[in-house]
């Protein structure tokens, strides 16, 4: 009986670890809103893409023409095969560099969200 | 004097099963007549014993089938779904599954900082990519399997032919993308329905391994008996083509390294080093794939065996639904689960 008790304290202490694991400190860049720039009427966002995307969640203002910079440096992972479906847009991000996407104007109040193509990595555009 | 009889199998699991277990009883003297049933998992014996009892013959039977791994008992024996083996197996999955997690948190990838892609490169991000999150599909299909071919008493050769079928196709296929400098990719859908079969699959496999509900073994993927009955080594051909077959196919895995290595791959305009660069890649992503094909061999005591397949069962479990979750995330189904 001593070990079924024991086991089951390990099990749920292994599990509460990972789902804290999965949920925990998902804060960082948030709130930065550092990486939004408007040069000559237009916004410009740059999301860094490897072993995810960072910010996970961008600030950006509504009704304007938008120009996504996705950022790689060394980046075969995942986070290299990127999809936004609300824009339908589906690409490979090349290794190192710099790939540029066009959104445009979007409403307020509108998430937009990307993922990588076997969806284990995701970001946010929040658009008010 | 000609009797018939019904034994029950035990160990028996595939079409190709009833074929050699008939053709291996037939050869017996005695024997006049043999059918074997697979949805019974039973094999009925015609032939003169004498006045041997079922079980002496049961006996003498199962010493011939011995080798194939299959017994025989006058009855059905009594299914133990030993459930007290489920102490040790929960907490060990539990440990593996959490440092699979801890190690997507604290960021592996930052290992690679190469820009370029070189021989050298191309094995560093083949080691990094079979501990990051392709481990739950490449990694899980290795376990999965490995576990089974194991838990039939193959524990070598399977394993052997799956690595060695992994590693010729990835230098065949990246050669032949070198030269032809396209990359076949499977769109959204296909990603999704790939994703899916291979979550499937690997829920049934680990279900299975579980050996809680023994029903579920006839839904185990294996040859056609069609295919099987027109070959001869029946029970060897599903255990060498099928591993190495597996193997090959690893290639068309949804893995976004692989991915990304077969892109560089065809850029490089050359067979010769297409080839090199997918196979060293492979050969990068070896060490991890191996410990996994091989945990079996950590098996030493046949009464601590239960315990291994349950904790293995357990594993490939998880990562089956993490794929099905993340496929369903990546066709924006539901919302994302997993944040690293």
């Amino acid at each position: 009986m001593k070990a079924t008790i024991i086991s089951i304290l390990i099990s749920v202490l292994l599990i509460g670890g990972a789902i804290w694991l999965i949920n925990g400190q998902g804060t960082d860049g948030e709130g930065e809103a550092s990486n939004t720039s408007i040069v000559g009427g237009k916004q410009i966002i740059e999301i860094k893409a490897k072993g995810g995307y960072s910010p996970r969640v961008t600030y950006a203002k509504s009704g304007m023409p938008t120009l996504l910079k996705m950022k790689t440096q060394g980046t075969f992972d995942c986070s290299s095969s990127l999809v936004i479906p609300s824009l339908n847009y589906r690409t490979n991000l090349q290794p190192s560099g710099e790939t540029e996407i066009e959104i445009p104007s979007q409403k307020a109040g509108i998430v937009m969200k990307g993922l990588c193509s076997m969806g284990m990595y995701n970001f946010q555009i929040r658009f008010d | 004097m000609q009797k018939t009889r019904v034994f029950h199998v035990n160990g028996m699991h595939c079409s190709a099963c009833v074929i050699l277990i008939e053709s291996e009883l037939k050869e017996i003297a005695e024997v006049g007549h043999v059918k074997a049933s697979l949805s019974h998992l039973s094999v009925e014996v015609s032939g003169d014993f004498g006045d041997k009892s079922a079980e002496h013959i049961a006996r003498d039977l199962s010493e011939i089938l011995k080798p194939h791994g299959y017994s025989l008992t006058p009855e059905r024996q009594k299914y133990l779904p030993r459930w007290h083996e489920f102490k040790i197996a929960l907490p060990v999955a539990g440990v593996f599954i959490v440092i699979f997690l801890a190690l997507q948190k604290i960021g592996i990838l930052d290992f690679v900082q190469a820009s370029e892609v070189n021989y050298s490169t191309a094995f560093v991000i083949g080691l990094v990519a079979s501990i990051s999150t392709c481990m739950a599909v490449v990694g899980g299909l290795v376990l999965s399997i490995s576990a089974n071919f194991a838990k039939e008493g193959d524990r070598v050769k399977p394993q052997i032919l799956f690595h060695v079928g992994r590693l010729i196709s990835f230098f065949i296929l990246g050669g032949a993308i070198g030269l032809a400098g396209s990359v076949f990719q499977f769109g959204s859908l296909g990603v999704f329905i790939l994703s899916l079969i291979v979550g499937l699959v690997m829920l049934i496999l680990g279900l299975n391994l579980l050996d809680v509900f023994p029903r579920i073994k006839k839904f185990q993927p294996v040859m056609p008996s069609f295919i099987a009955k027109r070959t001869h080594g029946l029970k060897n051909l599903n255990h060498t083509l099928t591993p190495f077959l597996i193997g090959a196919a690893t290639f068309f895995l949804p893995c976004g390294f692989t991915q990304s290595m077969q892109i560089y791959t065809l850029t490089t305009g050359s067979f010769l080093t297409g080839a090199l660069n997918m196979f060293i890649f492979a050969l990068g992503t070896f060490p991890a794939l191996a410990l996994l094909s091989f945990s079996s061999f950590s098996i030493h005591n046949k009464s601590k065996s239960g315990v291994f397949f349950k904790t293995v069962g357990l594993i490939v479990i998880f990562f089956g639904v993490f794929n099905l979750l993340n496929s369903l995330v990546a066709i924006a189904l539901i919302p994302p689960i997993f944040n690293f």
